[in-house]
């Protein structure tokens, strides 16, 4: 018995020992390196792929970008309200994930904006609720720490009529709670929600009128100009050179709006 | 992304969840006796600070430990901070919480040692050293068995909780592959579940077998 515990403790130990060993090592020369924070429970503009690696429109930009330029690219998921900690803490270098600009602009040293966006209200399509004014009474959920909460804040007498608006750590459990009735609706980005819809057929409606409109850009430290201008010269140059409509093609069926994307109009 | 992907998936995330689980009670339970050693010391000013690392320890949530130990050196010390800090810092906040409690659990059994103990051993020549690790801690290991068992399990659980400082165990991968485009979706929590109830039940039998192998005076 005392050997099958120690093999068994040994196994233990040792799988975690290689799964520390499984960082990668550090680049030798000083090469400049885009480290990219995101959301990675945020489709169309980050998620993770079926083979384990992390995907989105956002970041495949990212790394267009970085190809571009000839730099270093990695993508660290990280917890959303803890975005201003880490780009502080130098953990990464900039937020690229359906990063909203507007309401924020003196927060961060900003990229052009490259989406145009909203912030819709979506509810259950047989809830019976049309408008804002039938959502007089009715709980409201959106993301933590997202611009949907700015947006409600800004449409004053939308969130006064409100009974509450419950804010929640990701988009998922948001729509969760719409499916089982414990919240009435959801305020949600434009690609999120349309990817919901696409994704649960016939179940949801998005209200005609948004509560917000606004634009996302990349945000990058502020003060940090240098590496915003290399940064958004080659995403200038990918949106001119057709590169940004290909990539974005890609990100259609996960819900990505083309239209959406401001640069490439 | 088809059920078996999504399985594959959460399974791939599962040795994060095992690393933090194992390297924390390989750092924690030592370091636990010798946060006893020092809270038992005659030396006041030393066992009014592990007092006080204890009562922050317990008295403050885990996450929020968890984000000071990252952000700190950083941001109020102004430190450059490695590469791995972010595993470093979910690793170094486990042990140090942990350790208080598993230093209140050892206090618990060593306290309940009968004074006749410490005398006999006297009588027979011990020394107060040869006294604690010959005669109190074989006995002690006995005693909190079951405590400690029950901090292991918890451990297990708490381990979701290194996701606030973005590092990406089990439950982060699960929430993960959940709303990725075309997965299976509230399916992956009950795989996630399944992991857990699984290595859950395997470490309560290995502690159950290697309580049922110090009892060997029943």
């Amino acid at each position: 018995m005392k050997k099958i515990i120690a093999i068994a403790l040994a196994a233990v130990m040792i799988l975690g020992l290689a799964a520390c060993g499984s960082k990668p090592a550090a680049p030798a020369a000083a090469k400049q390196k885009l480290i990219v924070g995101f959301d990675a429970e945020f489709p169309p503009f980050g998620f993770i792929a079926e083979d384990g690696s992390y995907d989105g429109f956002d970041l495949a930009m990212a790394a267009k970008v970085c190809e571009k330029l000839g730099w270093d690219f990695e993508a660290v998921p990280i917890d959303w309200n803890s975005k201003d900690a880490e780009l502080s803490a130098g953990n990464i270098n900039c937020i690229w994930n359906g990063f909203t600009y507007t309401g924020r602009e003196n927060d961060y040293t900003w990229s052009d904006p490259y989406v145009d966006n909203s912030i819709v209200m979506v509810v259950k399509a047989d809830s019976g609720i049309k408008s804002f004014a039938d959502l007089a009474g009715k709980t409201v959920m959106a993301q933590a720490g997202s611009s949907a909460i700015d947006g409600l804040a800004e449409n004053a007498e939308l969130s006064a009529s409100l009974k509450k608006v419950i804010e929640l750590a990701d988009y998922n459990t948001g729509f969760m709670e719409l499916k089982q009735g414990t919240v009435d609706a959801v305020a949600a980005d434009l690609g999120v929600a349309t990817y919901q819809i696409a994704s649960n057929s016939g179940e949801y409606v998005i209200l005609d009128e948004p509560v917000s409109t606004e634009q996302y850009a990349v945000g990058f430290l502020k003060g940090n100009t240098e590496l915003r201008d290399a940064v958004n010269a080659a995403l200038l140059e990918l949106a001119a050179d057709g590169t940004m409509l290909t990539v974005a093609q890609d990100y259609v069926d996960d819900g990505l709006v083309i239209e959406s994307l401001c640069l490439i109009k | 992304m088809t059920v078996q992907t999504m399985i594959m998936l959460v399974a791939k995330s599962f040795p994060m969840t095992l690393a933090i689980f194992v390297l924390t009670l390989l750092g924690s339970l030592p370091l636990g006796l010798l946060v006893y050693f020092g809270r038992a010391s005659r030396f006041k000013p030393l066992s009014k600070i592990v007092r006080g690392y204890i009562s922050i320890m317990r008295g403050t949530p885990l996450i929020l430990q968890l984000m000071v130990v990252f952000y700190a050196p950083s941001l109020l010390l102004h430190i450059n901070v490695p590469n791995n800090w972010r595993f470093a810092a979910v690793i170094i906040a486990f042990i140090i919480n942990y350790a208080a409690y598993f230093c209140e659990i050892y206090r618990g059994g060593i306290e309940s040692m009968p004074v006749g103990q410490y005398e006999a051993a006297a009588v027979l020549g011990y020394t107060k050293a040869q006294t604690f690790i010959r005669i109190i801690l074989p006995q002690v290991i006995k005693r909190v068995l079951p405590s400690v068992t029950n901090e292991v399990i918890t451990l297990v659980k708490d381990t979701s909780l290194a996701s606030i400082i973005g590092t990406v165990e089990m439950f982060t991968r699960a929430k993960q592959i959940a709303v990725a485009p075309h997965s299976p979706g509230m399916l992956t929590f009950v795989v996630a579940a399944v992991f857990y109830y699984i290595f859950n039940y395997v470490m309560a039998f290995i502690m159950e077998r290697i309580e049922k192998k110090l009892s060997y005076y029943r």
